[in-house]
């Protein structure tokens, strides 16, 4: 070790001891006989001190996941490989409780919906803002002491208002989205969850009790969460902005099966694509507009020689 | 002189919100990487040396011209270092501007700030720390709750505060990373 790494050291034994309860006059004594000893001395105690009071400033943040009290005298140290992600997910459970009984919650709740292709803004009364894509049902429950938003189905966009110590969660399905400020957006498909981050970072839990799991996602990071796992995609902001582009009431795909391309516009409308096998693994790029379905259809048949049939609210697409 | 209490003041009020520009100046200067946080000590040691017979009134010129000095007589007396950096620092123009203030920082940016520091800790390290600064437990009761020796929890303490300290003054995640694993973020599992 160098000389400097033993000073520091020393600076941040001197730094614990002094936290302790039992720290004495003696003790203050010899910790000023310490930094007399040499400015090299002083000046990494002042540093080490100023730094860490500095942090104190987390006190007040909900930087710490919060646990039941009772929790702590459980030994839940196990030094082996695997104690790393098993801490995190122990010391997420006071979140990952959340959504059991959050499903009851004590704040009143107001309920927004849109119906296919519909398209809504609402601002909640801490500032932040909600926007419900296409067959979207949302609730959200604010007070001062929490922020909970449930998404029961479809698919939203979210600036949340930096409120100091106040998380604002997200509840879909068995996930819980948690963050302090930030823009993203949610997305379900039955069980799975979809989050697409714009702004800052968020936390994704999967609350299912003992087994949970936590991932911090961060701008451009997109992660799919379905049953027991939570898949994280590689950092890609043109994706997360081609995933948003409903907002604009567009829909971007790059080379996206057509299958799955039909299965966007019909979540915008009420005529339904229907795609046979034959043509299912088509790929697709571009940006569309969400509601005009008939334009689409009608770009297959000129661009890709499909065979488009109309029936009734239904586009049969077939080779 | 100087007395102890209006030194220390000068040291955490004056000369830490510099650390961030004067470790980038050193390591700008110096091609050794690994010798950078000895020359900062050694300079703020210079710095409360000469301050004990009075403060400077300028406290960015006088820490830059600390710097600029000491990285000159180190590179003096160390052979392995090429003589270019002695002759750039000597013709340098004396510009201690790029010694910038950082920018004010509001309540609201250290909070978040001391978030991140605290999102970059592994998850046991973050675990003792959460204990000692949150539950403010002492490091046997923190023992006790983990079931580790008082020695395991002083250790993962010392790293943690370590990380902390330098992210809160340094602002770097460099200084911190060689330390620790991979961040919390990728240890996703199903």
């Amino acid at each position: 070790m160098n000389r400097h790494q033993a000073i520091e050291d020393q600076a941040l034994d001197w730094l614990i001891r002094r936290d302790e309860p039992d720290w004495s006059d003696g003790d203050q004594a010899e910790l000023d006989k310490w930094l007399d000893e040499s400015m090299a001395n002083r000046a990494a105690w002042l540093r080490a001190e100023h730094g860490w009071a500095q942090a104190d400033r987390v006190r007040s943040l909900g930087a710490w996941e919060n646990r039941p009290k009772s929790d702590y005298r459980r030994p839940i140290w196990v030094p082996t490989a695997i104690a790393a992600s098993l801490l995190l997910a122990v010391g997420i459970g006071g979140y990952s409780l959340a959504p059991q009984f959050a499903d009851q919650p004590a704040a009143r709740q107001t309920r927004f919906d849109t119906p296919v292709g519909g398209h809504k803004v609402v601002s909640l009364a801490d500032g932040s803002r909600i926007e419900l894509n296409t067959e979207s049902v949302v609730r959200a429950a604010v007070n001062e002491k929490r922020r909970d938003v449930w998404l029961d189905s479809g698919e939203a966009y979210f600036e949340v208002k930096h409120r100091d110590g106040e998380p604002f969660v997200v509840h879909a399905g068995s996930r819980t989205i948690t963050v302090l400020g930030t823009k993203f957006s949610v997305r379900r498909d039955n069980d799975r969850v979809t989050v697409n981050v714009i702004e800052g970072r968020v936390r994704v839990d999967d609350g299912q009790g003992g087994n949970s799991s936590a991932a911090i996602i961060t701008a451009g990071d997109t992660a799919i969460a379905r049953a027991g796992s939570t898949l994280i995609a590689p950092k890609s902001e043109e994706r997360v902005e081609g995933a948003l582009a409903w907002r604009d009431g567009m829909l971007t795909f790059n080379l996206i099966p057509l299958s799955e391309v039909a299965a966007e516009f019909n979540r915008y409308n009420r005529t339904q694509l229907s795609v046979d096998p034959s043509a299912a693994d088509i790929p697709i790029g571009g940006t569309f507009q969400a509601s005009n379905v008939d334009a689409f259809a009608r770009l297959l048949h000129d661009a890709y020689g499909l065979k488009t049939e109309q029936d009734g609210d239904r586009i049969k697409i077939s080779t | 002189m100087v007395d102890d209490e209006a030194l220390n003041a000068w040291f955490v009020r004056e000369v830490l919100p510099l650390e961030r520009a004067l470790t980038a100046y050193v390591r700008r200067n110096w091609r050794v990487a690994e010798d950078v946080f000895e020359l900062r000590q050694d300079i703020y040691e210079h710095a409360l040396v000469g301050a004990r017979r009075e403060l400077p009134s300028n406290t960015r010129a006088y820490m830059y011209t600390l710097a600029r000095n000491h990285l000159i007589n180190q590179a003096k007396r160390a052979q392995i270092v090429s003589f270019e950096i002695v002759a750039d620092l000597d013709h340098e123009i004396m510009d201690f501007d790029m010694f910038g203030a950082e920018r004010a920082l509001t309540a609201r940016d250290e909070l978040r700030h001391a978030k991140a520091g605290i999102d970059k800790l592994p998850p046991r390290c973050r675990e003792v720390m959460r204990l000692r600064k949150l539950d403010g437990l002492s490091t046997q009761e923190a023992a006790e709750a983990l079931g580790v020796s008082t020695e395991t929890v002083r250790q993962q303490l010392k790293y943690g505060m370590k990380a902390l300290i330098d992210h809160m003054i340094g602002g770097s995640g460099k200084i911190v990373r060689p330390k620790f694993g991979r961040r919390a973020s990728e240890e996703t599992r199903s």
